[in-house]
């Protein structure tokens, strides 16, 4: 190039550049409301003052329904806490209620209703919601009835009352997608103890918890009120701190902060159970005929419970030693009143509804049931309206019957709602396939998940914090309590509550609900509490208790208790854990364990709780494998090396963690990313355990059980940048505060 | 000669390459806040008539300054106290507040004084310590038409320099918590 074309052409650009920059202006990219401020007509409440309002609310059914406190100001939402009157929680929260307002102003959410330009397509046009009722109520009458069904997540209690409503009035059918080893804990209570509510363990009077693998402090059933029990279990007596004894295969958080952990072969926490009920029979601690109705409930005798069950048996399966066993046991006794809890992995192996029966059998050993500091019942829901149909909520196996028929087209249209069976079904289900063969495809999902990509219609529901309900928290503190969820502030964008829809579309079809909205269910269903004896909210009449109810943010009533039944047939029978996979080919156990934060990935569109590190790695943001350092030193592997992972059922390549806590033989695996839709924070990160896990089912229940295959890694040569608090940056020596060496376990 | 040419190619490219530098100088003197061009607003507020004729304190309309972090604008309600008693026909400023209040409509005033991203002022402290309205926003009272202006820098060399003035805190977490 000449110089004089350089200099043409340098100007030019150097001009042009400048030029362009210019064009720009402060404020862009920003809303164009940014730099605007707003003159009301009327000055709402909160400004008149300046001041902050705190209204009472609701947690979802699936973080536990209970309590919340929302601080609002100027019309938004700031900040989430819980409801310090609450029973249970006493104004504790957890990080996803915190993440609620995530939702709320989420950059993803739907902003209106929307018709699929062709399904699948995930290119979508916003229509107006006069002409999404009516095509969907037009849909509905000619493919409605028994060849349609609604697929929801676990419902609010107020949102089951409207559904079933609606269900008798229209005839569809109704599924509820929850994780399945809720599913199992679930019918191991209802066989168990005759009660389709859970038990709360009452750790704040208990001097003693065993607990087989459940992660309950950490997303279990109720988190927040267990992890706050947790506290008056350990520190709230003085001069007494409770002990607690972890069986499990991993060192999850929860484990972590046990006295003892006993790592164990994922799946045998039944067999250890049976085991201790061994010790406990032959060692004469307890009484011969407290175990009638334990040993009736697994199907065995005490010749049998003592010749086959002995701890030296028991060891050679489960990884632990005779000894160890013996010493849970005389443990149980010393400390009573005991309360054992079991969950998690142990509900996902394919004895897994063996596993539960065994372990919170041993309550009944104890003869802890409704006692302080045993295990409390929770009562039914005050109001029958309430319940969350138990026979709704489907198995693994029955979901693919499910699909089966969607995809024979016997079902001919699918309505889902909050629930995202696309990702979160193994895809041996066949939920894909089956979206993709019906006729109709309606969603009311706030968010474009998986499942809604493959919908016609989209009907956006509003977010958690914009809408009325009623929630039974499941499980309650072992008396009644309902919360109230109102909405704090006014809804975001063009969605309407799914209640509010499902009434609608009732009405254009010709069947009138007992309410107008969401809010008059609600509100209607509230009122009935009244009627109720020893109520904690005061009320002359029907509105004086309703302003009394929205304050205190929820009724309970301490003479409302649970009660137990005891099995009287065999429920179960022992079972040892199959794993797919042949030990030569595959020699570890593959470990998927949910996340604290993003659960089952229902929460990955949420950044606040992508970035909370897992707390024993502090990874964040990805999806990695836990090895042990041995299996790591074996096959020369280092954290962040990436390798390949292979089961019977497929190949994913992930970065390595390597956990010096990690057992041998146990290769585990976060649930929650995978994602290949469901917004910009979920999309395109990590992977779903569920693509490799192989589609092997519990017979007790027909759940998944997610923890029963075998795998192999190899080393690929790459590696990749883990995303982590700890460990990146190396500690320096103070010359006063000399580095404490740790000596890993010699693995 | 030979290193002539050489030099006024050397020239010229810098040249060039301070053409860039000084449009953005340029623009980064227009950026000041002080040197914003008078905002148009949706509609013609005279200040002037509001404080100097008729003699109103400026916490009657922005009332929440002397309590809470926000001065705030009064809600259109208040307004109208005074204007339905003030035929707005023939002045089309007015009767576009008063249709706005019989739409029920809010009005979008565009910010004049954009508080610097990442940062928190409360108003209430800065009265109580005895500062006019006038020290930070000038005199507002004075200005007619086209509007208000910003006259005062705000960004935070300006908060700073007024804080340690006057004996207050300059540590990070006054202003960004």
């Amino acid at each position: 190039m000449r110089r004089r074309e350089f200099l043409k052409v340098a100007a030019t650009s150097a001009t042009g550049a400048v030029l362009f920059a210019g064009c720009g202006r402060i404020g862009d990219g920003v809303p164009e409301t940014e730099f605007k401020i707003a003159q009301p007509v009327h000055t709402p409440n909160d400004w008149v003052y300046g001041r902050d309002a705190w209204f009472a609310t609701a947690a979802p059914p699936d973080q536990g329904g209970y309590g919340l406190i929302v601080r609002v100001f100027e019309g938004r939402a700031k900040k989430v806490d819980g409801n310090p009157d609450f029973p249970g929680i006493a104004g504790k929260s957890d990080a996803r209620a915190q993440a609620l307002v995530q939702e709320l102003y989420h950059p993803d959410r739907i902003a209106g209703p929307q018709r699929a330009a062709s399904r699948g397509s995930g290119q979508f046009q916003q229509i107006s919601w006069d002409s999404a009722l009516q095509e969907v109520a037009q849909v509905l009458r000619e493919n409605g009835g028994d060849r349609a069904v609604l697929i929801t997540g676990r419902p609010s209690s107020s949102q089951a009352a409207i559904i079933n409503a609606f269900r008798q009035a229209t005839g569809i059918r109704h599924a509820i997608l929850e994780p399945d080893e809720f599913v199992v804990l679930r019918t191991a209570m209802q066989r168990l103890f005759g009660t389709s509510m859970l038990p709360y363990p009452d750790l704040g009077n208990a001097p003693f918890l065993l607990n087989f693998s459940a992660d309950f402090l950490h997303g279990w059933i109720a988190p927040v009120a267990l992890a706050r029990a947790y506290g008056e279990f350990r520190q709230g007596r003085p001069g007494k701190r409770g002990l607690y004894y972890h069986v499990g295969p991993r060192l999850s958080a929860t484990a972590a902060n046990a006295d003892r952990w006993f790592p164990i072969t994922p799946g045998t926490e039944g067999l250890v159970a049976l085991a201790i009920a061994n010790v406990l029979l032959t060692e004469g601690s307890i009484p011969a005929d407290t175990f009638r109705p334990y040993l009736t409930a697994l199907g065995i005798d005490e010749t049998r419970l003592t010749s086959e069950f002995t701890p030296e048996r028991a060891a050679e399966t489960s990884g632990l030693n005779a000894e160890q066993i013996r010493e849970i046991a005389h443990a149980l006794v010393e400390h009573q009143p005991a309360v054992v809890i079991a969950g998690t992995s142990a509900a996902a192996a394919t004895n897994g509804f063996f596993n539960l029966v065994a372990c919170f059998g041993l309550n009944l050993l104890l003869s802890n049931l409704n006692q302080p500091g045993g295990l409390l019942l929770n009562p039914d829901p005050p109001l029958a309206e309430l319940r969350v149909p138990q026979d709704a909520v489907l198995s693994e196996r029955q979901w693919a019957e499910l699909f089966e028929q969607v995809r024979a087209g016997s079902i001919s249209t699918v309505l889902v709602y909050r629930a995202n069976p696309v990702y979160s079904l193994p895809p041996a289900v066949g939920a894909t396939d089956a979206l993709r063969a019906a006729q109709h495809v309606v969603s009311f999902s706030p968010f474009f998940d998986e499942t809604t990509q493959l919908a016609d219609f989209v009907l956006p529901d509003l977010a958690w914090l914009e809408q009325w309900g009623l929630q039974v928290p499941d499980p309650g503190p072992g008396y009644a309590t309902v919360a109230i969820q109102q909405p704090v502030v006014q809804p975001f964008v063009d969605g309407r509550a799914f209640g509010d829809v499902l009434i609608q579309l009732a009405q254009q079809l010709g069947h009138a609900l007992p309410w107008g909205s969401q809010e008059e269910a609600t509100k209607a269903l509230a009122v009935q509490l009244r009627r109720l004896s020893g109520g904690s909210v005061p009320g002359a009449n029907d509105k004086e208790f309703l302003v009394h109810l929205q304050a205190q943010g929820g009724w309970w009533s301490e003479q409302l208790r649970g009660s137990a039944t005891t099995p009287a047939t065999r429920i179960t029978s022992p079972r040892g854990p199959e794993f797919i996979g042949d030990t030569s080919q595959y020699p570890s156990v593959l470990l998927p364990y949910p996340s604290h934060t993003l659960g089952y990935g229902e929460l990955a569109h949420l950044p606040w709780l992508q970035g909370l590190p897992e707390p024993i790695s502090t990874n964040v943001w990805q999806t990695w494998l836990e090895v042990a350092p041995r299996t790591a030193d074996e096959l020369g592997l280092t954290t962040e090396d990436v390798v390949r992972l292979t089961t019977p059922q497929g190949t994913v390549e992930l970065p390595v963690y390597v956990n010096p806590a990690a057992q041998p033989g146990v290769i585990a695996i976060p649930f929650g990313q995978g994602h290949t839709a469901y917004g910009r924070y979920a999309e395109g990160r990590g992977v779903n355990p569920l693509t490799v896990v192989a589609p092997q089912t519990d017979p007790d229940t027909g759940t998944l059980a997610w923890s029963a295959t075998r795998c192999r890694i190899e080393k690929t040569g790459r590696r990749m940048r883990l995303a982590r608090f700890e460990g990146n940056v190396p500690a320096f020596q103070l010359e006063e505060f000399p580095i404490v060496r740790v000596m890993a376990p010699s693995a | 000669m030979r290193y002539a040419r050489l030099l006024v190619f050397v020239l010229v490219v810098l040249v060039i390459m301070a053409i860039p530098l000084a449009l953005v100088l340029a623009r980064s003197y227009f950026l000041s806040p002080t040197a914003q061009p008078v905002k148009a607003q949706p509609i013609q507020f005279p200040h002037q008539v509001h404080v100097q004729a008729i003699g109103l304190d400026c916490t009657y309309c922005h009332r929440n300054a002397t309590t809470s972090a926000q001065a705030t604008l009064p809600p259109i309600e208040l307004c109208m106290q005074c204007h339905k008693i003030i035929p707005a026909q023939g002045r089309p400023e007015l009767e576009k507040l008063v249709s706005a209040f019989e739409q029920n409509q809010p009005i979008l005033w565009n910010k004049v004084h954009q508080l610097p991203d990442h940062s928190h002022f409360v108003h209430s402290v800065h009265l109580s310590f005895g500062f006019q309205c006038s020290t930070c926003h000038g005199n507002v009272g004075a200005m007619g038409k086209p509007g208000v202006q910003q006259v005062r820098d705000l960004r935070m060399g300006d908060c700073i320099t007024c804080h340690q003035q006057n004996g207050a805190r300059v540590d990070c977490s006054v202003c960004h918590y």
